[in-house]
């Protein structure tokens, strides 16, 4: 009985606490956002464990904080003609919805920060960008791939990356361009591999290219070789891998591993990760094919961006996809800031309306997706992502026939 | 389907069953000796993929030759994490039911904690590096060199292990011990020397089958829980305790994933190890090969 008596005695002492504690902690955010010239604060979760690690750390937050090392460094950020710091509030989502969906649902609730950035991967922008819409952040997603998405018509939304449709309908006019008759698919049995899948066979429809093989996988494969060998039987001239970073690779080196050498080898998220060339060696990588939109030499301002992150980094480099659009909604943002300042409607009216030039190009909004950028196919020659398809944004002229692995 | 096909599709199972076992048979160690269900062995097998990356690329060393000093590595490490946690827990605990699930508490906490050193200093990227990725014909197929090696070791070290236990008195008294382990004390066998050493050894093949999966799969600092998983199937399998059947369970278990991905399909994979899994806790409790 004693022990009833002392507990509401000592939530109530446990309240005050956390209340006392509480208000210190935030009394001075609450100056700082109050006054003039105060830091800027950009809130986000990103993937610091878990199995999104390894895309989140290549194509995302690297960039956000070269971003807001450089913008301090020139001085702050310019709002409306007024430079404030920047300062990012972020946490680890561990690659989990549920964290991630607190960890914005307190940095727009109860944080109240100035601007969010988008957290990795189209499952988390799915369950993040009603709630942006709901709290009236504008959401510029640099890996969102997914046409549901888009469908939702969310005005506060908009996603960077070419939809499926877009790099799919490349992939195969690409393939279609050069003569290929049959292709084997592998696809990864989530929201990204099942919408590209979808996309991929659309587009095949429209041509006489065979498909041979459709075989699905979970994430987290160790072992796609019994799978390989049964596609490799059957000869086709294209295998396309709807892949993500630790498939893609493991798909390359089992390929390798069973003397699969078809004359196009596409594999999707990671082929134009640095990692690629590093695990596969740049001679074993030559003309293997993936979604890539962009390199040093698409624009001088990539190249500043390149030279930029490699030198932050320690010679990590942008991967020549997501990380280049992940720039490019930062420049966005940040050009729309320097227009009508922190006023988040206005922000979202900005974006929505302007043609913008970035590094990867112009982008324009149609509803949530940007559809300036076309969809494109790249492949690795002499240890450089090329982007190869379409002609209008080629760094390179397209190797039709894959030489063998090395 | 032809007789080559066969023979590729098994073997590519068994390439992989002998990392399985590899694993199992750490974990079966800890657990059929001194009841640690250690749930962050796959941790341990991450550190040994990221020490033998970090030698292979920084240091140019040859993966091979980080395969005794993994081990050595880990084995000491062991040490270090038994006299830290399990050998107050063994003193404290009333009895060995209570010890087994305090000892599950600790082994949650050091998977947390260890993964997250890993993240801390290596950062969350994918890793790898590229070791003898030609193929190799045998009998008509091929594999890649670095597959055929990792099964060689795995299994080499795997035997090594059953031949210790076997043929040694450091063996005989470890083996007493999973027998009854208040007979094997009466009879003088000191388990303050060989639970700490059993335990080293548990991670230190952990640590190996770590620096095998290095050779030939890319890293990240989350690639141990999965392994643990499969481990506890391949111990179940087995039979706790058993280390012929766990070798039998993790080869096994390796062709029958093989089997099922190329007949069905990949995603279904989890599907085929947990109903093994499940089969075998309803019809064979207490393991495959068990005599009982």
């Amino acid at each position: 009985m004693a022990a009833d008596r002392s507990t509401p005695n000592r939530r109530r002492w446990m309240q005050g606490t956390a209340a006392v504690l509480g208000s210190a902690a935030f009394a001075p955010a609450l100056r700082a956002q109050t006054a003039s010239g105060g830091p800027v604060r950009i809130g986000y979760a990103m993937s610091r464990t878990g199995p999104w690690t390894p895309g989140a750390q290549v194509s995302q937050e690297p960039n956000y904080l070269l971003w807001a090392e450089q913008v301090n460094a020139a001085g702050g950020l310019d709002v409306k003609g007024v430079k404030r710091p920047v300062e990012l509030v972020s946490s680890d989502d561990r690659s989990d919805i549920e964290t991630c969906v607190r960890s914005y649902q307190k940095l727009m609730g109860s944080d109240k920060v100035d601007l969010i950035l988008p957290p990795w991967g189209s499952n988390a922008n799915f369950a993040i960008a009603p709630l942006a819409q709901r709290f009236g952040y504008p959401m510029l997603a640099p890996t969102a791939l997914s046409r549901k998405l888009i469908d939702m018509n969310l005005s506060f939304f908009f996603s960077l990356l070419q939809q499926p449709d877009r790099m799919m309908g490349a992939l195969v006019d690409m393939l279609a361009a050069n003569g290929a008759k049959s292709v084997a698919i592998v696809y990864m049995d989530d929201l990204f591999g099942l919408e590209n899948f979808a996309a991929l066979n659309n587009a095949l429809k429209k041509t006489s290219i065979q498909v041979v093989e459709r075989k699905s996988y979970p994430l987290g494969v160790k072992d796609l070789a019994p799978v390989l060998r049964g596609i490799k039987d059957q000869n086709p001239d294209a295998f396309i891998g709807i892949t993500y970073p630790p498939d893609t690779i493991l798909a390359s080196k089992q390929a390798k591993e069973i003397g699969f050498n078809p004359k196009f080898f596409y594999a999707s998220v990671g082929t134009a990760f640095q990692l690629y060339r590093n695990v596969i060696t740049a001679p074993g990588a030559e003309g293997v094919l993936g979604m890539g939109s962009w390199n040093a030499k698409t624009s001088p301002s990539a190249k500043a961006y390149f030279d930029a992150h490699t030198k932050k980094f320690e010679g990590k480099e942008p991967d020549r996809w997501a990380s280049g659009h992940c720039w490019a909604g930062l420049e966005i943002l940040q050009a729309a800031v320097a227009k009508v300042g922190l006023d988040r409607k206005a922000i979202r009216d900005h974006v929505a309306g302007t043609t913008h030039k970035t590094i990867i190009g112009d982008v324009r909004f149609t509803g949530s997706e940007n559809t300036a950028t076309p969809g494109t196919v790249g492949q690795w020659q002499n240890g450089e992502f090329e982007v190869v398809w379409p002609a209008s944004v080629a760094t390179a002229k397209l190797n039709p026939a894959k030489p063998a692995w090395k | 389907m032809s007789a080559t096909a066969w023979f590729e599709l098994i073997a590519s199972g068994l390439i992989t069953g002998g990392i399985y076992a590899l694993v199992g048979l750490g974990l079966n160690l800890q657990y059929g000796l001194m009841r640690i269900l250690n749930i962050a062995h796959g941790e341990f097998l991450m550190l040994g993929a990221y020490l033998t990356w970090m030698a292979a690329t920084l240091l140019g060393w040859s993966p091979l030759a980080m395969l005794p000093a993994v081990f050595v590595l880990l084995l000491g490490l062991g040490l270090v994490v038994h006299r830290l946690t399990f050998r107050k827990l063994a003193a404290d605990a009333p009895n060995v039911d209570v010890f087994e699930a305090r000892g599950l508490m600790v082994a949650f906490g050091l998977m947390f904690l260890v993964q997250n050193l890993a993240s801390w200093a290596w950062g969350g990227d994918l890793r790898g590096y590229d070791y003898l990725t030609q193929p190799v014909q045998v009998g008509g197929t091929q594999f890649a060199a670095n597959k055929l090696l990792v099964f060689g070791l795995a299994l080499l070290f795997s035997l090594a292990l059953m031949a210790l236990l076997r043929f040694t008195l450091l063996g005989k008294g470890v083996r007493a011990l999973m027998q009854s382990p208040v007979g094997a004390q009466l009879v003088g066998i000191d388990t303050k020397r060989l639970h700490p050493l059993m335990f080293g050894v548990g991670l230190g093949l952990s640590g190996v089958a770590g620096c095998l999966l290095s050779m030939a799969y890319t890293i990240t600092p989350a690639m141990g829980e999965p392994y643990t998983v499969t481990a506890l199937i391949v111990i179940t399998l087995g039979g706790f305790g058993s280390m012929g059947g766990t070798l039998a369970g993790g080869l096994l278990l390796g062709v029958i994933e093989a089997l099922g991905m190329h007949f069905t399909n990949p995603s279904l994979k989890s599907l085929l190890s947990y109903g093994v899994f499940i089969a075998v806790l309803l019809w064979r409790p207490n393991g495959l090969f068990s005599k009982r």
